[in-house]
């Protein structure tokens, strides 16, 4: 690892375990009743939101307030609800549509091939170069762990256009990964589907997204059909934006940390605590912001944890705080704006060699 | 309709139905309300002794009434998880038509993680019920009928004579085993039988009255109706197959639990309808895997859910933090669960 200070992993891993196992004692009716209660304003947003953008014509607010509420709808839905219970974070309910195995969202990428790259080897690799995909999605250079090239120069143009299509980035980032269509096929993989499976996944999830907010809503509108069409459109934008820019602050601030193969192998459980920590940032924030982010302002708290309901994280986080603090473990929070300014930082400044 | 919703749903919501889709929101003005069951409010909650519960519900009008003898599957909400058991109902289907109640019996098991939440439940608390299930019902036949009862296994039987008119030409023994002092319903059989003329009924203890060999065999022209724990059935009906005698049965049968893991022990794995011999000392993808069967693989440490499969039934063991899970179905990792009963999966 980079750093080189000694940590007593093994303390560290017992204290992070009790703060797991306390909080997992504590699970029950008040976290059902959140999710249930997240999915209800999902619902009512969702719905809100696709009746304003046909009143649009009969004052131009109620198109914007649709386009909002749609919006928000698409981001409870990506973040709170679908990323929080494919993590298997309700499993626990048994309840059998809220739970890791049976949901699907609402975005372009399909649940399962998510779930493969980042619930295994996001969650399990974190930041490892050649095994954690996710780190500068093979798209951006953000450490010196990867040679520069040319095209770094204008990275941060890259940067853009990848969160303003940020769900399609997210639905072919197993494809490109797995390096489906270009570029040259890795011998050592283990390739648990199929390529062609991989094909049809990527495009039956995606022309369904399609046809349903840039043909079949638009058509159920009628002569309003354009209303709803940039309606959805606006929203799907809104919706990439935010989810793109929260994941950057919690993964790619400027003191994110990497790692290689070497690292991780033999690696104990307080070792991956030690890594997971030194791999996220948190943001700070009210309220509103955390469950608007899926509490992924809570990236480390997620990382150590990624399985608990999210909404606990903000009971745990003072105390991993200390926790670190006890270890000499930096832990990375600060407001969004700081944190964003360092995700800019890091893109412009590894843009050159 | 229905269909179409529903493909509409799977399709642009990415949900498996439409109902499931608005079940969230219906809930806030239905409560208990859930996709796929029957709505039924608690009545009664009775705790009669440290074994047995008596719970009177009132199920929702659209659940279609019990024939005497089925039985129900109960969902109860408890602490935010959802929580099955299968149950007979003990009361007649003429209470159900009439007052649009029904009642069940309850013993309290050894795992205790259900029962002991019933005594919890308050009434006009709303929980969830199947429709009627099973073929254990009133036989018909012109012979004698021999009920016999194992212990909570007295159930379907108080349904089937609480049914019977009073001038029923059945000629009816119940024999009814239980342990000392913890036979249910006496008063209600004592009334049964006082009501029924051609009725009798005989409570027995296995200590002090023996088996039912000698009963049974002496009533080899009669009709067999055996309800009670496997045992007594297995019994039951070897001696039904060697004297050509007609039998019913209804058993439920206790998946005994390992309890020490460090002593070896040989179960059973039941996967994709194949059966595999396991033992208690590994987990259950490291059995899925010996056994070349196909498993999806992820961290092999509880992070990433890639193994997880639905348990239909069995108990099972969380490596990492040595919780026993539900003895119904759940979702479960492969990865960390380690088997402590028989298991089975589901596809």
């Amino acid at each position: 690892m980079k750093t080189t200070k000694t940590v007593n992993f093994e303390k560290l891993a017992a204290q992070l375990d009790s703060v797991k196992a306390d909080i997992k004692s504590k699970l029950g009716e008040q976290d059902a009743k959140y999710i249930r209660r997240i999915i209800v304003c999902q619902r009512v947003f969702e719905w809100s939101g696709r009746i304003l953008l046909m009143l649009g014509f009969i004052q131009p607010v109620l198109w914007l307030v649709g386009v909002l509420s749609l919006a928000t709808a698409k981001i409870l839905d990506n973040m709170e609800i679908g990323h929080n219970v494919m993590h298997g974070q309700y499993d626990w309910m048994n309840d059998k549509y809220i739970n890791s195995k049976s949901y699907e969202w609402d975005i372009a990428c399909d649940g399962a091939s998510w779930n493969r790259v980042h619930n295994y080897e996001h969650h399990t690799y974190t930041n490892i170069i050649g095994k954690d995909r996710d780190f500068g999605y093979g798209l951006l250079r953000l450490s010196n762990d990867f040679r520069w090239r040319v095209k770094n120069l204008w990275q941060f143009v890259t940067y853009l256009l990848l969160s303003v299509l940020f769900q399609w980035g997210v639905s072919y980032h197993e494809m490109a990964a797995e390096r489906v269509f270009f570029g040259k096929k890795k011998g050592d993989r283990d390739y648990t589907v199929s390529h062609s499976e991989l094909k049809k996944r990527f495009f039956s999830k995606g022309a369904r997204q399609l046809v349903k907010d840039y043909l079949l809503f638009p058509l159920l509108a009628g002569p309003l059909f354009l209303w709803v069409l940039t309606g959805n459109l606006a929203a799907n934008l809104l919706r990439n934006l935010w989810t793109s820019t929260i994941i950057f602050c919690g993964h790619f601030t400027g003191e994110v940390e990497t790692f290689n193969q070497q690292d991780c192998e033999n690696e104990s459980q307080g070792q991956w605590y030690y890594r997971q920590a030194l791999g996220s940032s948190n943001i700070k924030g009210g309220n509103l912001f955390h469950v608007m982010t899926g509490h992924l302002s809570y990236q480390i708290e997620h990382h150590l944890f990624p399985d608990l309901p999210a909404k606990r994280y903000r009971e745990i986080a003072p105390k991993v705080q200390a926790i670190f603090k006890e270890h000499g473990i930096h832990y990375n929070t600060g407001g969004f704006f700081r944190q964003y300014f360092s995700v800019v930082k890091r893109i412009v400044r590894y843009s050159f060699p | 309709m229905r269909a179409l919703l529903n493909s509409l749903s799977k399709h642009l919501l990415h949900h498996q139905s439409w109902s499931g889709y608005w079940e969230p929101v219906v809930q806030c003005f239905k409560p208990g309300w859930r996709e796929g069951y029957f709505r039924a409010q608690v009545k009664h909650v009775q705790v009669f002794s440290e074994q047995s519960v008596e719970l009177v519900i009132e199920p929702e009008k659209a659940w279609p009434v019990h024939q005497a003898g089925q039985h129900i599957a109960l969902t109860i909400q408890t602490n935010g998880r959802l929580l099955t058991r299968v149950f007979t109902i003990a009361s007649e289907p003429q209470l159900a038509r009439q007052q649009r109640q029904i009642r069940l019996l309850i013993r309290s098991q050894e795992f205790g993680a259900f029962t002991s939440k019933l005594t919890n439940l308050r009434s006009g608390q709303w929980l969830n019920i199947s429709e009627p299930k099973g073929q254990f019902v009133m036989p018909n036949t012109a012979r004698s009928l021999i009920m016999l009862a194992g212990g909570s296994g007295i159930t379907p039987f108080i349904a089937m004579l609480k049914s019977l008119p009073a001038d029923s030409k059945h000629t009816i023994t119940l024999l009814y085993y239980a342990k000392p002092n913890s036979h249910w319903l006496k008063d209600e059989l004592e009334q049964l039988k006082q009501s029924l003329s051609n009725f009798d009924y005989h409570l027995l203890e296995r200590n002090k009255d023996g088996d039912a060999t000698t009963w049974l065999t002496t009533n080899a022209h009669k009709h067999w109706l055996v309800c009670g724990p496997a045992a007594l059935y297995k019994q039951a009906a070897a001696l039904a197959k060697q004297l050509n005698t007609p039998i019913d049965s209804e058993h439920f049968s206790a998946v005994p639990a390992v309890l020490a893991t460090s002593d070896k022990h040989e179960l059973t794995l039941t996967h994709q309808g194949k059966t595999f011999t396991i033992d208690n000392q590994q987990t259950l993808l490291t059995h899925l895997q010996a056994n070349k069967q196909p498993v999806t693989v992820g961290c092999g440490m509880g992070i990433c859910h890639q193994c997880q499969c639905v348990k239909k039934q069995g108990i099972v063991r969380d490596i990492r933090t040595g919780e026993l899970s539900d003895s119904s179905e759940q979702l479960i990792q492969l990865c960390i669960s380690q088997p402590v009963s028989d298991v089975e999966l589901s596809a």
